[in-house]
């Protein structure tokens, strides 16, 4: 008598445990609190979550999809179809479901996208598999079957790949495919334009791509269709000094993280006893340890300015206390405390220079350049934007929306194309798009079965019926017989032997290549691997035990 | 530099915390004055405070705060808060449309309608103010913090961390390592963001002070955030309070387990980042099998409920803290902290009366008369002080004596009672009195006549001896017409003294003794080895050491260390 746990939650409190073979009463004399569902029962209750949750999904798969309205306790409203936002924002109880939540949603931390299909298509595996199941055959024959088909599938993948020099007209494609499944069409061509040129601006060839220099920075100002890509650097705060200017042109940039206030002193002053005169004496030499880091900026700043009309700018990410900021101000610098740490490396990839540790050493070369340093207010809150710089390794893409939600909708959105652009550099190839692959596999997976020894055919028919729940999909949320669109575009795929998705506007069998619907390579093999593997897993669980409350022993 | 404001931020970690920090927030809300006229307080609202202009150009004063707690955990507040609402549009109609059953709707029209009244002008805030005066009986209907929070928040304080849930039985943030591992990514740099926006428009920004939930998961991501604060910000006070209720409604003898092992890491690891780190709970001890939790002299509360435990923890905190707030000759947060933590002894213990019993009409020297032979103060930090320790150093505060007698008035012709009776200021009474129980220990003093106001939504929770003021009165007040009591007197001491090496010991002791590869092998997750745990014992222990009693020569640490278990 022994367990083989294939899952075993471990943040679970009462452990849910799923076991591949096992004796009940093994179990109970283990734990006599726990409940225990066998065989059929567990199955079944597998298959419902997944199913339920697949439900719930299926409405927001594609450009057509519909919005789910996610209302809070306090009535905060989220509308949203992207998969992701949906699984992370639904509470979602049952253990199985939260279990195809998690593979999805880790879907989407590898690849970006593809969390929607991830459920669907487990869902749909489970279901083809059950039909079986119920008909006697043994879950482990299909997942046999899976496996077989799975492979056979990886290789049309590879068949049916595109590789060519990623072009930023291929980009623009490969991004508007994955903004359309998230937002409206309208900003999703313009959020498209924007990200294909945010990664462009920070891709050198050779090197891997850090999305990390990509700042996203929110507005609540005008309307979503104003976003808009910044080259250079936006910053949310401004000068807290009223003398300083609002707007400069062609200014040295000095980013320095160095401290210009008046800190706690290093000596361990006592508490006890101390007199406030004495106090006020270790202030006042603290005081002016501050006010020379003050005078070596201002020295630097005339050495390099002059009488010229070029301006300064301070930008630290330490603090700088009112006198500092009095003193910079009466030479005309303008001075920003308080950069957040992440901003410091992309100050200087955008406008060039070094972040200085120190003022001891400063020299001009240590400074970047900006075209235009501009300061923008919106109730409290300030944005300081550093524009014009030459060639800059870092952007902003500066979202603008006139409410939260549609702000935080179009971050989601936004996060996703940077990421398919991404993956799409890196991989270096594209897949057909709009339920084209799907078809394809089908078709071949059909072809491949009789290879395929004894009964585990089975399980190849079904995976391959499973995958085409994503065109049958695509076509239901335009408002498209399902089985009628997947007819054609069998039909068409045999006669014409090219790569045929769903026209979502006419329903119609349509060219994917040229349409320009591209899929990412790597969310596609995501997707094959991780939908089979957990579908199996949930397939092959004869027994679901449940722990009661007095488990520290168990 | 006496007349700058010096900015403090808070941050509040976890669910108990947030109960705690909301309670010190109404405090703070209740003390605050819309009389343009009336005379400035002893405390400065500005520390704790920031003001603020909606899009639409209202004023608007908000805490400087972080609230962070789990998805779920709101209720009726909204994340943004409805202050920066930009339009009227979104009308309450929709709300109670949407409330999903009608259990739920009771619960928002208690909480709807405390921030109703709220949700006023300036000119009617006193009026409202007045109105509240009324008794609420909340016990009943408070199921989270925001249930009674008093209050507008700014849209930047609540941060939802959405990978766990409130309730339910699945994801719960209920190990150590499981919050350590929260704090990266999206997290981080949403806290950072946060941090940001509050810190960066402090001019004299003095440090931070924290509320940390120590029992669950919380007490990981207590100590990545203060080790990312100390790591930002050197040079600031960092003082950590790590916060635990009395008991936790679904409680396993397997959580237990949890909320011990993540207790003594996360003190470990908060002492480590912090400036000072103190833990506050009413519990008998935070070990498996905690004594009857702490009872107060004239205080009658329901120790089962979160609402009244986390209200009396608010309340110590707000006297506790005055020497940081006080409008002049305040200490900063690191004079404080340097002050207590000599030496590596970076765990301080609390304790406090609360109220302090105060005889209507007397004098100070009277009350502490009473209590010659025993401190009036009650353990905070599950903490007993120790017969005959040495204390290494603390900081004491009295308020709240408005109106009473702090020198006991000469009375001609007779010699005064005690040698108390005969100091001429309230500060050496005081002074006089503690020295008497702790010779020779170095002490700070802060006395505060204004005392914290009580008013709803605070639980009156107090004995009928006392009066509206919090004084005890010579006799009870008819039945049934006890006025609510609308302040208190309250003395509290925060003190390094050498009862924490044996509760320090204790601790690691009972950690130690389990092993979680059996008892909660599932602990062990997110890249906790058992090592780690190992090796923060041994820690643990070398901080026990360091509150060793060196003046007597004998190692007290070791000898005591049962009296905890």
């Amino acid at each position: 008598q022994y367990f083989l746990y294939i899952l075993h939650i471990k943040t679970l409190p009462r452990h849910v445990v799923f076991c591949v073979c096992g004796v009940m009463a093994a179990v109970k004399a283990l734990n006599p609190k726990a409940e225990v569902a066998r065989a059929q029962a567990a199955l079944a209750v597998n298959i419902s979550a997944a199913r339920g949750l697949q439900d719930v999904l299926r409405t927001n798969l594609g450009p057509k999809g519909t919005l789910k309205m996610l209302v809070s306790g306090a009535g905060d409203i989220k509308l949203t179809k992207d998969g992701n936002v949906l699984l992370h924002e639904m509470q979602i109880q049952h253990p199985t479901a939260s279990l195809i939540a998690k593979v999805a949603t880790a879907q989407d931390d590898i690849t970006g996208d593809g969390t929607t299909s991830n459920v669907l298509i487990i869902g749909e595996l489970l279901k083809q598999a059950d039909l079986y199941v119920s008909e006697g055959l043994h879950p482990r024959i299909i997942a046999e079957g899976f496996d077989a088909a799975k492979d056979k599938a990886l290789e049309v993948l590879e068949e049916v790949k595109i590789t060519k020099e990623m072009d930023r007209e291929t980009l623009v494609n490969v991004a508007r495919t994955s903004l359309r499944t998230k937002v409206h069409n309208e900003l999703a061509d313009l959020l498209t334009e924007a990200v294909v040129d945010a990664v462009l601006a920070i891709h050198k060839t050779g090197e891997p791509i850090d999305l990390y220099m990509v700042e996203i920075m929110e507005m609540k100002h005008k309307t979503d269709t104003d976003t808009v890509l910044i080259q250079g650097l936006v910053l949310d705060h401004g000068a807290r000094h009223p003398d300083m200017k609002k707007r400069v042109e062609d200014a040295y940039i000095l980013t320095c993280n160095v401290s210009l206030e008046y800190e706690k002193t290093e000596v361990t002053s006592g508490f006890f006893y101390k007199s406030a005169e004495e106090r006020d004496k270790l202030v006042k030499a603290e005081r002016k340890f501050i006010e020379e880091r003050v005078i070596k900026i201002i020295d630097l700043k005339n050495k390099v300015c002059g009488d010229s009309s070029k301006s300064f700018v301070v930008i630290n990410q330490k603090g700088i206390d009112p006198f500092s900021l009095d003193a910079l101000a009466k030479e005309g610098i303008v001075a920003l405390r308080r950069a957040k740490r992440r901003n410091m490396e992309r100050l200087t990839l955008a406008c060039g220079g070094v972040a200085m540790n120190s003022v001891e050493d400063l020299t001009p070369e240590c400074l970047g350049h900006a075209g235009l340093v501009y300061e923008h207010t919106l109730g409290e809150e300030k944005y300081t934007f550093i524009e014009k710089c030459g060639n800059p390794r870092s952007v902003t893409l500066l979202l603008k929306g006139p409410n939260k939600h549609t702000l935080t909708q179009i971050k989601d959105a936004v996060r996703d194309g940077l990421r398919a652009v991404k993956n799409a550099i890196e991989d270096g190839s594209v897949v057909p798009g709009a339920g084209a692959f799907e078809v394809a596999v089908h078709d071949a997976l059909v072809k491949h079965k009789p290879k395929v020894k004894g009964r585990a055919q089975l399980g190849v028919q079904a995976f391959a019926d499973a995958l085409l729940v994503i065109p049958k999909v695509l076509a239901q949320n335009s408002g498209y017989d399902p089985q009628e669109t997947l007819v054609k575009l069998q039909t068409e795929y045999q006669e014409s032997g090219q790569q045929i998705g769903v026209d979502l506007n006419s329903g119609e069998p349509l060219v994917a290549a040229e349409a320009g619907v591209w899929d990412n390579y790597s969310v596609k093999k995501q997707l094959l691997h991780s939908c089979t593997v957990i579908a199996s897993n949930i397939l092959l669980v004869d027994e679901i035990m449940r722990a009661g409350m007095s488990s520290l022993k168990g | 530099m006496s007349g700058v404001c010096r900015e403090v931020v808070t941050l509040q970690l976890g669910h108990y915390s947030n109960f705690v920090g909301t309670h010190w927030w109404n405090l703070q809300d209740a003390s605050l004055c819309y009389e343009p006229d009336s005379p400035p307080g002893d405390l400065q609202s500005d520390v704790l405070f920031r003001e603020g202009v909606t899009l639409g150009g209202q004023v608007t004063y908000t805490p400087r705060l972080i609230a962070m707690d789990l998805k779920g955990s709101l209720h009726t507040l909204r994340q943004d808060g409805s202050l920066y609402e930009s339009g009227k549009d979104s009308g309450a109609l929709t709300w109670y449309v949407w409330t999903p059953s009608v259990n739920i709707a009771a619960t928002v029209h208690v909480a709807g309608g405390w921030r109703g009244i709220y949700a006023v002008t300036m000119e009617t805030v006193n009026r409202s103010l007045e109105r509240a005066q009324k008794m609420y009986k909340l016990e009943g209907s408070v199921r989270v913090w925001s249930d009674f929070l008093r209050l507008h928040l700014h849209p930047r304080t609540i941060s939802v961390i959405n990978q766990y849930n409130h309730d339910g039985e699945s994801h719960r943030l209920e190990a150590f390592s499981q919050g350590e591992a929260l704090c990266q990514g999206s997290v981080v740099e949403e806290l950072e963001d946060r941090l940001h926006f509050f810190v960066e428009e402090c001019d004299y920004l003095q440090g931070f002070q924290v509320f940390c939930d120590l029992t669950d998961g919380f007490s990981g991501l207590g100590s990545r955030v203060t080790e990312l604060l100390r790591d930002s910000y050197g040079g600031r006070g960092i003082l950590t309070w790590g916060l635990a209720p009395i008991n936790h409604p679904d409680s396993t003898s397997v959580k237990e387990v949890y909320r011990l092992l993540n207790h003594a890491l996360g003190t470990v690891q908060m002492a480590n980042h912090s400036s000072f780190f103190c833990p506050l709970t009413l519990r008998g001890g935070l070990g498996l099998r905690p004594t009857s939790p702490v009872s107060f002299n004239h205080v009658n509360y329901d120790s089962t409920l979160w609402y009244h435990s986390s209200a009396l923890l608010a309340l110590a905190l707000d006297t506790m803290t005055v020497s940081y707030r006080l409008r002049s000759h305040s200490t900063p947060m690191w004079q404080l902290a340097d002050a207590l933590t000599v030496s590596g002894r970076k765990v301080v213990a609390a304790y406090g009366a609360i109220p302090f019993p105060m005889m209507h009409g007397s004098c100070l020297p009277d009350a502490l008369n009473v209590y010659a032979d025993a401190l009036p103060w009650k353990p905070l930090s599950a903490c007993p002080e120790l017969d005959g320790g040495r204390c290494f150093g603390q900081s004491v505060t009295f308020r709240g004596f408005e109106g009473q007698n702090l020198v006991s008035p000469p009375i001609p012709g007779s010699p005064p009672p005690t040698s108390l009776h005969s100091l001429q200021s309230g500060e050496e009474v005081l002074a006089a009195y503690i020295s008497s129980h702790y010779p020779s220990s170095p002490m700070a003093l802060q006395l505060v006549s204004g005392p914290s106001k009580l008013t709803p939504p605070f639980p009156q929770i107090f004995s009928q001896s006392l009066g509206s003021q919090g004084f005890l009165q010579s006799q009870y007040p008819p039945l049934g017409s006890t006025p609510a009591v609308s302040s208190l007197p309250v003395l509290t001491s925060l003190q390094s003294s050498t009862a924490l090496g044996p509760w320090l010991a204790g601790t690691q002791k009972m950690a130690s003794a389990l092993d979680p590869r059996r008892v909660a092998p599932s602990f062990l997750s997110n890249g906790l080895e058992i090592s780690d745990l190992q090796e923060a014992m041994e820690q643990l222990k070398s901080l026990a050491f360091c509150y060793r009693d060196d003046s007597s020569g004998i190692l007290r640490s070791s000898s005591d260390e049962d009296d905890d278990d």
